[in-house]
């Protein structure tokens, strides 16, 4: 069995973030980075499963030099090989353009599972499982937050809104995008360190996939980013009961047009 | 005791049989034939320490025979009683070896001779003061030994002949078997310095000549049989200790007690061909120890001391570091011996992972230990394996330890941040990197960075630079965590990424010292990074503040903080010995003079319970240590609690909002009275 996890480098949550003088991204200077929370537990499921049940796991990052120490990250914890992918002409890719990318890679792996976090901590889009799904033309569950596999069957507790929770059931090959909380990711120790520099990262750039590069132009484009001004202000109404209520309603009426 | 049984033949005296020598032939040949366990410790992996020649026989002398570390205050009653037992027995056995050679005519011009009065009345208080110390030990073990800290059973408990009771009945029997064979040879031999043997003496009276003379044969062999197969059995007993303490206290480099060995783990790493599993990463088996580690196993006395000075045990946490060497030396001897169930040292059956979470590195169990046992290394090399080989820190704390190589401080606050305490005082405060060279390289640590209790004490720190005129600067951004909790945590590799950088940070610079708040700190940058080859003068700021008084650089302070007490940090106190200068420190900054001392005081002290990495998770126990010590604190009535250290400061701000006396109880750092004192 092969598992695939795809894991996304970002600025630590921990760092102090500045934004660049382009207004486009964040200044990377002096950042720290580490991986994307969801997906640290994806790589935790598809490692215990691997425990359980034997197989391979795949780990694919797309980025900059940087991103190579994620990767050690997952070797080191377990995984068995990571791919690398990484050219100047990807630096500003959309979601789509990401799926495509990884579509073309992942199709030669043959995965039996693909595992991605749930969504990444900077835009937030969580577009890039299903995307991905469909594009290799598999099934995808998102918002996993329990997995049980048996007899190339995998069962899902899936998260749905207000507390209530669905279960699926899924034939293999399947993509799922995990969510935060569903094990406890583990700490990589010296041994893994040590294991993890005998283990293969294959670098994969843009000439080495078959895909024509109008397929990641970006279809969407950042405008600017900036941090919210504060454009909301609490107003206290002080007064009798009869004085505060005629106050709102001349607030809600005049101030802030309501009707 | 065994006097009697080298009487020669001829005149009134008694015969001795020639089977006794035969007896006494088996019984040394089976004692040297047991006496291979000692060597059961050869095991272990090679010693990384060098080997101390010059202490060998000093620390043989003073802390094996001498046993100065048996005698202790705290234990009084029994360091009496292991000193009857054991100089009567020193002495019995002594006085045994001089009437053999007597008898024999062997070196006379040295020795007294047969029948001196002196010498007898010697060996009558011998035999008084082992009879004296067994009764007490008797007395003690049955009555007021607390029983959680009952020897476990390795050497069959106190219910077995060997265990420890019955080792204790033994040498009554000995001693008043002594006497007895004594008294029957008084009557029968009649030598004129019959009253000398003052105890025997007074016994004659009990039978009459016929009497002694017929019970004489079964006094003598009863005797002599229990004498040779204490020695034959000696090292299945409990008293093995007695030749292993001695061994192990000249094989010790006191100076090296609680120092961490260092892994070298960037040469591992930098190794191509190091095979990961096959490296020894920490204790996970018996034999990952080193030989003096297992050494140390074996020379345990099961007395209890460390478990009973222990913090960790005394707030209901799973530790006892009696325990944690007895199931070294039952894994020991299983495995030698082929014996045992196979069971893992670390798990179920033997030391669980939360034994060794719960222990502080405070250091107090190896100073109580009469035989110089280093606990606390045995105990993080079982971490490393734990962290380094199995990917197992505490749950708690594995976050801490990624935060710490990725931001340089174990609460993962941004690094760019690391000066802001000074940017928000408003404070201009010099780099390291605009300094050509400076006489002090203030060591802020992350606490003193970011924490907003102890931000407070690098100000006050600053302060007393400017108001001395100290030439000095700090690192800023450069500086990271020392690692102090990382390695305690047993993370080797993440303490040697951190001691690499900072090293590489500090030679860049031209500095005469570094002074630092934390005690820490202190320890890390003063002693474990020598071991990689940073090699630094380290002053505590303790000292350094005392240094600063009496040159006359500080005014006199007349701070009124009522009242104070001082705790003394356990990497201040114990690890570094400075139980003064934060003491006069206080006594020159404020009105009331001289702190109180609180019950557990210096040599004494009681962890705060932040240590050993403790800081950055919890260990349940029934009580929390910081609750315990701060209690201990109030007892003395004081108005303020002074430490010096950033992390007991936590603890016992901490404890006092537990306690909910934040109105009426102040907790200091000894730089902030002195600070304090100089604003008011
Ligand atoms: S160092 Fe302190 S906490 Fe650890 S075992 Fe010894 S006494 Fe207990
Ligand atoms: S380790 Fe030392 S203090 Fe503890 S029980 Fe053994 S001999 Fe006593
Ligand atoms: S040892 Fe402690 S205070 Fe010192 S740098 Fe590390 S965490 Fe900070």
């Amino acid at each position: 069995m092969r598992i695939c996890v795809l894991i996304k480098q970002l600025p630590d949550t921990g760092s102090a973030l500045k934004i660049r003088a382009d207004e486009l991204w964040v200044d990377e200077d002096n950042l720290v980075f580490s991986a994307n929370e969801s997906d640290s537990y994806a790589l935790e499921e598809a490692l215990l499963m691997k425990e359980a049940q034997g197989g391979e796991v795949v780990v694919v990052s797309l980025g900059p030099e940087r991103v190579g120490q994620v990767l050690k990250d997952a070797l080191a914890k377990g995984a068995d090989r990571a791919i690398h992918l990484h050219d100047p002409a990807w630096e500003v890719l959309d979601s789509l353009g990401l799926a495509r990318i990884m579509a073309a890679v992942l199709k030669e792996e043959q995965c039996d599972l693909i595992f991605t976090g749930l969504q990444s901590d900077d835009t937030g889009d969580g577009q890039l499982g299903p995307m991905l799904a469909e594009l290799l033309d598999m099934p995808h569950v998102t918002l996993v937050v329990e997995t049980e596999l048996s007899d190339g069957r995998i069962k899902v507790k899936q998260e749905l809104e207000g507390g209530w929770f669905q279960y699926v059931t899924a034939q293999l090959p399947v993509l799922l995008t995990i969510q935060s909380g569903i094990n406890k990711p583990r700490y990589a120790s010296l041994r893994g360190i040590m294991a993890m520099k005998h283990k293969e990262i294959k670098a994969v750039g843009a000439g080495d996939l078959d895909l024509p590069a109008d397929q990641w132009v970006a279809g969407r484009t950042l405008q600017r980013l900036y941090v919210p001004e504060k454009t909301k202000e609490t107003v206290f109404l002080e007064g009798s009961p009869q004085e505060v209520g005629a106050a709102l309603v001349d607030h809600l009426v005049n101030t802030a047009k309501v009707f | 005791m065994l006097a009697e049984l080298a009487t020669p033949d001829g005149g009134h005296t008694l015969p001795i049989p020639g089977l006794f020598y035969a007896f006494a032939f088996l019984a040394i040949f089976y004692f040297f034939y047991n006496f291979r366990r000692a060597l059961a410790s050869r095991i272990g992996r090679p010693e990384s320490r060098p080997f101390r020649w010059r202490s060998l026989l000093p620390n043989a002398l003073y802390y094996g025979v001498a046993q100065r570390k048996v005698t202790s205050r705290r234990f009084g009653y029994a360091s009496l009683t292991h000193l009857f037992l054991a100089w009567g027995f020193m002495e019995l056995f002594f006085a045994t070896s001089v009437v053999f050679l007597v008898e024999r005519d062997l070196l006379t011009a040295w020795l007294p001779v047969k029948d001196t009065p002196w010498f007898a009345a010697l060996n009558e208080l011998g035999g008084l003061a082992l009879l004296l110390g067994a009764a007490m030990a008797l007395v003690r073990r049955h009555t007021s030994l607390r029983p959680d800290v009952l020897p476990q059973n390795s050497f069959g408990g106190r219910g077995s002949l060997l265990g420890d009771s019955g080792i204790l009945w033994v040498l009554v029997l000995l001693a008043v078997g002594g006497f007895l064979t004594e008294a029957a040879r008084l009557v029968i031999e009649a030598p004129a310095s019959a009253s000398a043997s003052f105890v025997a003496y007074a016994l004659t009276g009990a039978l009459t000549a016929a009497g002694w003379s017929a019970v004489q044969p079964w006094l003598w062999w009863s005797h002599a049989a229990l004498a040779l197969t204490l020695i034959a059995l000696l090292p299945q007993t409990k008293l093995f200790h007695s030749l292993l303490a001695i061994a192990n206290a000249g094989l010790t480099d006191t100076r090296e007690l609680a120092q961490l060995r260092p892994m070298h783990i960037a040469e591992m790493l930098a190794d191509p061909d190091a095979d990961p599993d096959a490296l020894v990463l920490g204790a996970g088996k018996v034999d990952d120890f080193t030989w003096k580690q297992l050494l140390d196993a074996q020379t345990c006395t099961e007395c209890g001391r460390c478990t009973e000075v222990c913090p960790a045990h005394a707030a209901g946490l799973p530790l006892s570091p009696m325990k944690i060497m007895q199931d070294m030396r039952r894994q020991l001897y299983d495995q030698v011996d082929g014996t045992g169930d196979g069971a893992a040292l670390i798990g179920p059956h033997g030391i669980s992972p939360e034994e060794l979470w719960a222990c502080t590195t405070c250091r107090a169990c190896t100073d109580a230990c009469p035989v110089l046992i280093d606990h606390i290394p045995a105990i993080i090399d079982m971490r490393r394996f734990l962290v380094l080989s199995e990917g197992k820190p505490p749950e708690d704390a594995a976050g801490s330890l990624e935060k710490t190589v990725q931001q340089g401080n174990p609460w993962g606050f941004p690094k760019e941040e690391r000066t802001q305490w000074a940017a928000d005082a408003g404070l201009e405060v010099p780099l390291m990197k605009d300094r050509e060279s400076v006489e002090v390289l203030y060591w802020v640590g992350c606490a003193g960075a970011y924490d907003p209790r102890n931000q407070s004490v690098t100000r006050a720190m600053i302060a007393i630079f400017e108001a001395a005129g100290v030439d000095y600067a700090i690192l800023g951004r450069e500086e990271r965590c020392t690692g102090d909790a990382a390695r305690r945590m047993g993370e080797e590799n993440v303490y040697e990424t951190l001691a690499h950088e900072n090293i590489a940070t500090l030679d860049k610079y031209r500095f005469e010292r570094i002074v630092t708040a934390c005690p820490h700190c202190f320890q890390t940058l003063g002693r474990d990074y020598a071991q990689l080859g940073g090699r630094y003068e380290v002053l505590h700021h303790a000292e350094f503040l005392q240094q600063l008084m009496d040159a006359g650089r500080l005014p006199q302070g007349a701070l009124e903080a009522g009242q104070v007490t001082f705790h003394d940090p356990c990497y201040l106190g114990r690890h570094s010995g400075q139980y003064d200068a934060p003491r006069d420190v206080i006594a020159r900054s404020v009105t009331s003079g001289t702190p109180l001392e609180m019950a557990q005081a210096r040599e004494e002290s009681f962890c705060c319970g932040a240590g050993g990495g403790n800081m950055w998770y919890e260990v349940k126990g029934t009580e929390r240590i910081n609750l315990l010590r701060f209690d201990q604190a109030l007892e003395t009535g004081a108005d303020t609690v002074a430490t010096a250290c950033s992390f007991c400061l936590i603890m016992m701000d901490d404890a006092r909002k537990v306690r909910g006396m934040e109105e009426t109880v102040a907790v200091k750092d000894i730089a902030e009275l002195v600070a304090e004192g100089l604003a008011g």
